[in-house]
């Protein structure tokens, strides 16, 4: 049975990326170019894992954490961060994410992390 | 462009999995007299024992029932495992065209077995331009080698996300001209702090680095200068994708 991979990003070259790594591994993949399309398709259905960005137009990352533990919190999170974000990203882990990966990410890397979210 | 390719094919370094000794010796041959250097190995692991000592051939020939890995293993490790955008070729006997099929999910070309002379230089000659054509020379505005190790060489992937790479930061630039010229610099940062992960996808340093400083540290009265040094750069890597891809649309 294929993973569910919600992925909400808004450069498009990063979500190519994600979607053709993320695909080739056999993950069913969902793509959300921002908060507000993040919401419709979270409200819509429930995902094996979430990858987002936490600066995201309409909708901020932090957002949607607070929304996935509210309502699916077994979900697992993992946040897509630039390298200078260090305080914006332990602010996620308090809000209980998963992991983080550093932008533009390590193709083996991300599997690692993903798969072993996954399961 | 045509000396680079020729000169290239000579020098191409080969490796061979063919466990017939007849269809071994014939392509010994078809190496020597296209001054391929053969490397030949008795299995898949043999390959990947190899590539993990000398770090990267032009191309590999591996016959579809190679045991204890098969062709299309040996090429989706290579490719998804290792990293490696060095392309494959699957030498078989006849098979149904729905097979075909699957095989070029795995590798980038199919041989025909027995080994036919001219049909094999002709396949192995088209397999190593079409991996020189995304591999272009080393120039100081971009480099495909993330994109090649993220996708394993694929070609259609490596090509759209250099045109996606061109039509995003050309419509990004003109908006950070137009939040500079409403001083929104929070705005500008938030961009900037956008296409970064694009800049260092294509590993251009100046680009990244740009970004950063506007994403960071750069004061106000700054910010004019570096979106102009930005947008030079961009200028800069547009020639170069332009000069290296001519059949790609760069907008």
């Amino acid at each position: 049975m294929m993973k569910k991979i919600l992925v909400i990003e808004d450069n498009p070259m990063v979500i190519k990326s994600l979607e053709f790594k993320l695909k080739r591994d056999g993950n069913n993949v969902i793509i959300a170019n921002d908060g507000r399309e993040a919401m419709k398709h979270l409200k819509e259905t429930v995902f094996d894992l979430i990858l987002t960005d936490l600066m995201l137009p309409f909708v901020t990352g932090n957002e949607l954490i607070s929304y996935i533990k509210k309502n699916t919190p077994d979900t697992p999170i993992i946040v897509l961060s630039t390298s200078t974000q260090e305080n914006i990203i332990m602010d996620a882990f308090n809000m209980g994410v998963d992991d983080f990966i550093t932008k533009p990410f390590s193709p083996n890397e991300l599997s690692l992390r993903v798969k072993r979210l996954l399961g | 462009m045509k000396n680079l390719l020729d000169s290239q094919r000579e020098n191409a370094t080969v490796i061979l999995v063919e466990s017939n000794p007849l269809e071994r010796e014939k392509f010994s041959h078809i190496s020597l007299s296209e001054g391929w250097r053969l490397i030949i190995c008795e299995d898949g692991l043999e390959v990947i024992q190899w590539l993990n000592a000398n770090s990267n051939a032009d191309l590999l020939v591996i016959e579809e029932d190679s045991t204890p890995i098969s062709g299309y293993q040996i090429a989706d490790y290579i490719k998804s495992e290792l990293g490696l955008a060095m392309p494959v070729i699957i030498s078989t006997g006849e098979i149904p065209i729905v097979q075909e099929r699957r095989m070029l999910a795995y590798a980038e070309a199919i041989l025909k077995k027995p080994f036919v002379e001219s049909a094999a230089i002709l396949q192995i000659r088209k397999t190593l331009e079409k991996s020189i054509e995304v591999s272009p020379q080393q120039n100081d505005y971009y480099s495909l080698n993330y994109l090649n190790e993220l996708s394993g060489g694929d070609q259609q992937f490596i090509q759209e996300s250099i045109e996606l790479f061109s039509a995003t930061i050309n419509s990004e630039l003109r908006n950070l001209k137009e939040v500079l010229n409403r001083k929104d610099y929070l705005r500008i940062r938030e961009i900037a702090h956008g296409i970064k992960p694009s800049f260092e996808m294509i590993e251009n340093e100046t680009g990244r680095g740009i970004c950063h400083l506007l994403n960071s540290d750069a004061k106000e009265t700054e910010m004019s200068s570096l979106i102009e040094e930005l947008n030079l750069e961009f200028i800069n890597i547009k020639n170069q994708l332009t000069k290296d891809f001519p059949e790609l649309n760069f907008r």
